[in-house]
């Protein structure tokens, strides 16, 4: 089984079974840092958008399956925790966990991007990809507004932005991977 | 594809990529700024530039800004609501960014906002102000380059319209505006405008039809000189000035005419804030007054009074808009009142209504609006009457409904008549 590391990380990424889910983990799963991490402690919200798919080879453009989610985190500037809450559709069926470390907020995104057992692919080779960034929503602000659309700002977003900072997002690469060589956990919780 | 049409392609590509980054980002602020843990605790103190607003600021905030600022003491953090005015704030100042900070207040449970300002070394934007598809009309817009210069406000506007008169205008503007150079009751400022355009025309082959026997005077171009006088008296904003409008004849050696004007302008806007039910009431008066006394060819008077009266509460919206005109004199059809627009009587031909405009006009909306995720779909029914002062009135009705988004628009309107009925399809921005 061989492992492909990105974005400068040097831990695998671990894949296995739990109950009726496939979850990823990672010794040391670090993307609260950095820009994002100084605008949290500047009282902003920051979406993390995750992605986590499974795939025929390492390069395919079509996930075999995937999961994809949204998570808002925020940093409470006198306890000095995260809060983490998962975006949906309908504000009833938010989920959100707070007073957390960076360790645990982290963790909190990772447990939930989980690919359900059934779309696994059963006797074929499959390849696991996650990746972890933040969302530049805020700075689409100010495009547009009562007195229209700012063209000079729309240019900006689009084409002067600086790319975007390795460090800040996570992309990790693994396998290839079978089900039935997949080590199995006792069932942890549903699908978040 | 018409010459117009090519020039839409690029506003319109422009359009289409907000559009879709604003119907994202708008949904997702909401969302996350819901779920920010700072919600809990209250804003003791707000700084611009690190320096408390209430205190002396050296960066000269307007009024009204300056209000919402120091409104926000006393209430919960509130991410989205920081952001938006982060937003205001370097739109109305022109500053290059404008990011909030948070920090620890004197006691827990309080917290304490800095916004941070990066100011421009020169100051430079260009806006698309207003877009509209219109099914019959084609393509309307506007772009306009602006800057700053020691607070006097300076702005380039290129502008082909298809909407709001009989005749399609096309051309520049120019719009100057100076730092407020006078203070009223303490507070309330006084400034000097001044307005530049210049247009070509076009005609639609109905009014050249109707022409003839009309005693109506066709041109080829226009321009206008208009300088003003704006005084900001809250809730009322008046404007005095007067207006040099030359036109140049559609045919060669024809005579070059002038409609050189007295201008009044006055508008009130007030907003009533109550139990989960929102009320806004705007009110418009404008005069126009050509006189021979300023060397004017044409004499005539034109008012013009609109209001509008528009209540929220929940997801529902309904609005009532009215206007009302008369000239007394003869005007040239620029000045002349058009039913069957973007906004009036939507879904009819202006051209069936009348070809070359009338000299009375009454027109009522009545918009009712349910909000669906980030947008809102409405419906619509409007009914106006359009006529010569000589002549009869004709009252119209016409239905529609729609989809507003923010900015955007998108609506389908139908006149209310016997026999065969053609929808209008209308997509745009700001109108």
């Amino acid at each position: 089984m061989s492992s492909v590391t990105a974005a400068g990380a040097s831990d695998s990424l671990s894949v296995y079974l739990d109950g009726d889910y496939l979850r990823v983990n990672l010794p040391h799963l670090d993307f609260l840092k950095g820009k994002p991490l100084e605008r949290l402690k500047d009282g902003a919200t920051v979406i993390f958008s995750g992605h986590l798919k499974l795939s025929a080879s390492p390069n395919a453009l079509l996930p075999v399956a995937q999961s994809v989610a949204s998570f808002a985190v925020s940093y409470d500037i006198w306890e000095e925790r995260f809060s983490v809450t998962k975006l949906t559709q309908s504000k009833e069926a938010r989920h959100t966990w707070s007073h957390l470390s960076a360790q645990a907020a982290e963790a909190i995104c990772l447990d939930n991007l989980v690919i359900d057992r059934g779309q696994v692919p059963a006797d074929k080779d499959f390849f696991v990809q996650l990746e972890l960034r933040p969302d530049d929503a805020k700075d689409q602000l100010g495009i547009i507004g009562n007195p229209g659309i700012d063209v000079t700002r729309f240019l900006i977003e689009m084409f002067g932005k600086p790319p975007r900072s390795p460090q800040e997002r996570v992309l990790y690469s693994s396998g290839p991977f079978r089900l039935s060589d997949l080590k199995r956990t006792e069932v942890r919780s549903t699908r978040g | 594809m018409p010459r117009f049409a090519r020039l839409a392609v690029i506003p319109g590509l422009v359009l289409a990529s907000a559009l879709l980054l604003s119907a994202e980002s708008q949904e997702f602020i909401q969302q996350a700024a819901d779920t920010n843990i700072n919600r809990q605790y209250m804003i003791e103190t707000v700084s611009l530039a690190g320096i408390e607003v209430g205190q002396t600021v050296p960066i000269k905030l307007p009024k009204r800004l300056r209000e919402r600022l120091r409104s926000l003491v006393g209430q919960h953090y509130d991410i989205a609501m920081l952001e938006d005015l982060s937003a205001e704030i370097r739109k109305e100042l022109h500053f290059r960014t404008v990011t909030q900070h948070l920090s620890r207040g004197s006691t827990p449970e309080m917290v304490r906002v800095n916004f941070d300002v990066v100011r421009r070394d020169l100051f430079f934007d260009i806006s698309l102000p207003k877009f509209l598809y219109h099914s019959k009309q084609g393509f309307s817009g506007e772009v306009d380059a602006s800057t700053r210069l020691n607070q006097n406000d300076l702005e380039f506007g290129v502008v082909s319209n298809g909407d709001d008169l009989t005749e399609r205008f096309t051309g520049f503007t120019a719009r100057y505006d100076s730092a407020p150079f006078a203070e009223i009751a303490g507070s309330d400022r006084m400034r000097l405008g001044l307005t530049f355009e210049d247009y070509h025309v076009e005609w639609n082959q109905a009014t050249l039809a109707a022409l003839p026997g009309s005693g109506l005077d066709l041109y080829r171009s226009r321009w206008n000189a208009a300088p003003e006088l704006v005084f900001n008296i809250a809730p009322l904003t008046v404007s005095v000035g007067t207006s040099f409008e030359t036109l140049e004849s559609e045919f060669a050696g024809g005579p070059r005419q002038s409609a050189n004007a007295g201008t009044l302008d006055i508008s009130y806007r007030h907003k009533i804030e109550g139990n989960g039910v929102q009320q806004q009431i705007e009110g418009r008066y404008s005069l126009r007054v050509a006189t021979r006394a300023l060397g004017s060819s044409y004499a005539y008077a034109r008012h013009l009074i609109s209001a509008k009266y528009e209540v929220k509460t929940g997801r529902q919206t309904i609005a009532d808009e009215f206007l009302g005109g008369a000239i007394d004199g003869n005007a040239p059809f620029f000045d002349r009142f058009v039913l069957g627009s973007s906004s009036t009587l939507q879904g009819w031909d202006r051209y069936q209504i009348d070809p070359l405009g009338g000299s009375r006009v009454v027109h009522n909306q009545v918009t009712y609006g349910y909000r669906v995720g980030p947008g809102t779909v409405q419906g619509f029914y409007d009914a106006g009457m359009l006529w010569q002062s000589d002549r009869a009135a004709t009252l119209r009705h016409s239905l529609g409904c729609g989809y507003k988004q923010g900015v955007f628009v998108m609506a389908m309107a139908f006149p209310v008549r016997d026999g065969r009925i053609e929808p209008v399809f209308m997509a745009g921005m700001n109108y």
